[in-house]
């Protein structure tokens, strides 16, 4: 992992288009700021990691024990 | 051109060029591009979404509003923006299944759900209170009863 030393205000570029700034430092909470282009979508780690266990959950799915067990929709 | 799918769960299928949706951004961490909705029983309240180019990744997706009448949804501007989409609400919403031996333990994801319009698919963080990443798929009507 590449570790950098930054202060408040100054800033990190990954790649031409994604850039991370240093707002604030306060005890052991860092205040950032993320400029990324419209496609690339920024998560927090935490809320990132639980979505994609779901996402890998709910792929494993048989799909005979779902459609068994299908309510009927009302349209 | 319609497209053949050959799918380990749906054999192989013939998708039109229009049932095509564009994921520019994957879903979250499990990736893919180009997705279809599969339906494989036209009375059930799940449907499929299909990745298209070879991966046989599938998610089970349901409307959420179905079950959870009280369902809200908050996209961030940010979010909205990114997606193209000035009213969300004129999207179609999709929520993943998480499916188990029986329905009383299906949950699904209202922290997460799929965003479909105008053939582009996005899943977007909802930023509504009370958006669980899973919550048992029968607890808004549950809750609706009592």
């Amino acid at each position: 992992m590449l570790m950098i030393t930054r202060r408040p205000g100054e800033r990190i570029m990954i790649g031409d288009d994604v850039s991370i700034e240093i707002v604030e430092v306060t005890g052991s909470t860092v205040r950032i700021g993320i400029t990324a282009p419209r496609a690339t979508p920024v998560y927090r780690e935490e809320l990132w990691e639980r979505v994609k266990q779901e996402n890998e959950d709910a792929a494993r799915v048989d799909p005979d024990r779902l459609e068994g067990l299908a309510p009927k929709e009302k349209e | 051109m319609p497209q053949t799918l050959e799918s380990s769960r749906f054999g192989t299928l013939e998708i039109a060029d229009r049932a095509v949706i564009e994921f520019p951004a994957g879903l979250i961490g499990v990736g893919g591009r180009r997705f279809a909705l599969l339906t494989r029983q036209e009375d059930s309240a799940f449907r499929w979404l299909h990745e298209l180019d070879g991966s046989d990744l599938a998610l089970p997706v349901t409307d959420p509003f179905a079950f959870f009448p009280d369902y809200e949804l908050q996209v961030a501007d940010a979010d909205a923006a990114r997606i193209g989409l000035d009213d969300p609400a004129a999207a179609e919403v999709y929520a993943i299944v998480r499916a188990a031996d029986s329905l009383e333990d299906f949950s699904v994801n209202l922290l997460a759900p799929i965003l479909i319009h105008d053939g582009m698919g996005h899943q977007v963080i909802n930023e509504a209170p009370r958006a669980p990443v899973r919550v048992p798929l029968l607890a808004g009507l549950a809750e609706r009863a009592a």
